[in-house]
């Protein structure tokens, strides 16, 4: 008799329920990206399924907001669109930024102090996003604080923080003290050293945690909801005010491009950090 | 020569980082500090008044919704993650594992608003479902399963279920192979195997998975906001509602500070539970 945790032939009734729950799972998971997809191709105005004709109008539509809305009206998708971009390239930056000095401290210094650093900053990740949104809510209106874009930039900054902190310790578990002690031994000053041996060899750690960091801030939406002002808006909070009157199958389409933008970052990912990391 | 770090650079090295986490340390002191004020709209002395306020039936309903489906899910959610772990953990060809790990993964990190609207189109009164099933004569009237728990539940074993799968598959892929051939040449059926063998290897990894899932989903807000309508009153969209409508700010922090109090007992308990087990079996 074969073994394994799932056997590939016989294994009876077991091998059947595991097989059942597992393709359960994967419809679960999958069904509402599907019926998005195939919906934003459908040509009729109204959401019954199947499509009985298919177009790409609602594509043409989606080009057609981009090109047309006039940027200055604060509700526009094209406002909302560069927002997100902004808000998630300054997240990017700041975190991997602050991180990477962290992890390297907490790789080459005191253990006691690495324990209590990393319990610390886990903390946002199991903290509740909706008391985070109202507790940053609160502070900037109790102290009427005028500052824009960082309203929402301060927020997603302490999202990522764990993410992209993971990662780069991640990357610098791999790399010897060795190294850095060869090239300081030949006469390079310790922060070159770091500079151009660990910095390098902390690459795919580095981008991985960049690429955690723009999905996260691009598709937070519970402390965005709470943040944001009719100045700084960003794209979840636009297709949320769309969803509110009714469903316009343009969203649909716009829907799509995301998935697939996802559907890229995610093999990324994967590719960088290929089974020498957790995800979380 | 040694490149231990000394504490003065560990700490200026790490000083970026912890002004970048300052703000979130003060907005959790802030609600906080806001959950006892004397006063609903500002921090004006201290007062147990928020939390006494909060001792309503409607409250009380809130904190049992929220346990409800945050448990429910987290069982739920294991009985699919374990197989799925299995299949991602048995899996040969690289490009199906990426596959896999793809379509699990997307609902985590897609944008929660598109896959509301799948499940909208998917079950909604004139979705998919319950059109294809009025076409064949099985209902007369549409199932409602959108806007009330069923809906939420769903949503949620969506958004949770890759917190689940990942962990679990480095704990599946930790299990020796010897194990499983042991217990099969002794004779175990698959069941049993299962049962006797891996499951109990498995016990840690699903006792941490399940109780960050509860977590996860007991502050769950986008999900009953989309999915739940006005109806579920999940304790995140009844916080928010003290907040938007009622201008209830002390009031909002104080449920705020229950449900926090609420995943992190559940997670310490998770902790104590495999403790108790580990001790077990040390001795």
């Amino acid at each position: 008799m074969r073994v394994g945790l799932l056997p590939t032939h016989g294994g009876g009734s077991y091998r059947l329920v595991m097989i059942f729950l597992a393709i359960l799972g994967i419809l679960i998971s999958t069904l509402p990206v599907i019926i998005v997809t195939i919906m934003s191709f459908s040509a009729a105005d109204t959401s019954s399924f199947p499509p009985t004709e298919f177009s790409f109008r609602w594509y043409g539509d989606v080009v057609d907001m981009f090109m047309t809305e006039d940027g200055s009206s604060a509700q526009s998708v094209v406002s909302s669109v560069q927002t997100s971009i902004i808000v998630a390239a300054i997240v990017m930056v700041l975190s991997t930024a602050v991180c990477i000095p962290l992890a390297y401290a907490l790789a080459r210094g005191d253990r006691k102090i690495r324990t209590g650093m990393e319990l610390l900053f886990t903390l946002p990740l199991v903290f509740p996003l909706v008391i985070l949104g109202i507790a940053f809510l609160l502070i900037a209106e109790s102290l009427r604080l005028e500052i824009g874009i960082w309203r929402i930039v301060i927020p997603h900054l302490a999202l990522v923080l764990p993410f992209v902190l993971r990662n780069c310790i991640g990357a610098m578990n791999g790399i010897s003290v060795e190294l850095e002690e060869a090239a300081i031994s030949l006469g390079a000053p310790p922060l070159r050293a770091i500079w151009d041996i660990v910095i390098p060899l902390m690459k795919a750690g580095i981008l991985a945690g960049l690429i955690f960091a723009l999905i996260i801030s691009f598709y937070e939406f519970t402390i965005t909801f709470f943040m944001y002002t009719i100045d700084v808006n960003t794209l979840p909070i636009w297709m949320y005010s769309r969803t509110v009157s009714s469903l316009d199958p343009s969203t649909l389409a716009l829907s799509v491009f995301i998935i697939a933008a996802d559907v890229v970052l995610i093999v990324l990912v994967d590719k960088l950090i290929a089974g020498r990391a957790n995800l979380f | 020569m040694s490149l231990n770090l000394s504490r003065p650079r560990m700490l200026a090295f790490s000083l970026p980082a912890l002004l970048a986490i300052l703000p979130f340390l003060g907005a959790c002191f802030y609600i906080f500090r806001f959950s006892i004020s004397g006063e609903k709209g500002v921090i004006d002395g201290f007062s147990i008044q928020p939390y006494l306020d909060l001792m309503t039936p409607f409250f009380g309903r809130s904190v049992w919704v929220t346990f409800k489906l945050a448990f429910i899910s987290s069982v739920i959610v294991m009985f699919l993650a374990v197989p799925l772990a299995f299949l991602l953990a048995t899996l040969k060809s690289v490009m199906a594992r990426r596959i896999l790990t793809v379509s699990i993964l997307l609902p985590m990190i897609l944008n929660l608003l598109v896959q509301a609207y799948g499940w909208i189109i998917l079950l909604g009164p004139t979705g998919v479902l319950n059109t294809s099933l009025r076409e064949f004569g099985i209902i007369d009237r549409p199932l409602f399963l959108l806007f009330n728990e069923t809906g939420v539940l769903l949503g949620l074993i969506q958004t949770s279920l890759p917190l689940a799968v990942f962990p679990i598959v480095s704990s599946v892929r930790a299990i020796s192979r010897e194990h499983l051939e042991a217990a099969s040449s002794l004779g175990a059926g698959h069941w049993r195997t299962f049962y006797d063998v891996t499951l109990p290897l498995l016990r840690p990894g699903l006792v941490g998975a399940g109780s960050i899932i509860f977590a996860f989903n007991a502050s769950a807000f986008a999900i009953p906001l989309l999915l739940g309508g006005r109806r579920v009153q999940m304790m995140g969209v009844a916080i928010r509602d003290m907040i938007s409508p009622l201008f209830n700010w002390s009031g909002a922090a104080a449920a705020g500070m229950i449900l926090i109090a609420l995943t992190l007992g559940v997670l310490l308990f998770a902790n104590w539970l495999l403790n108790r087990t580990s001790d077990k079996k040390g001795a």
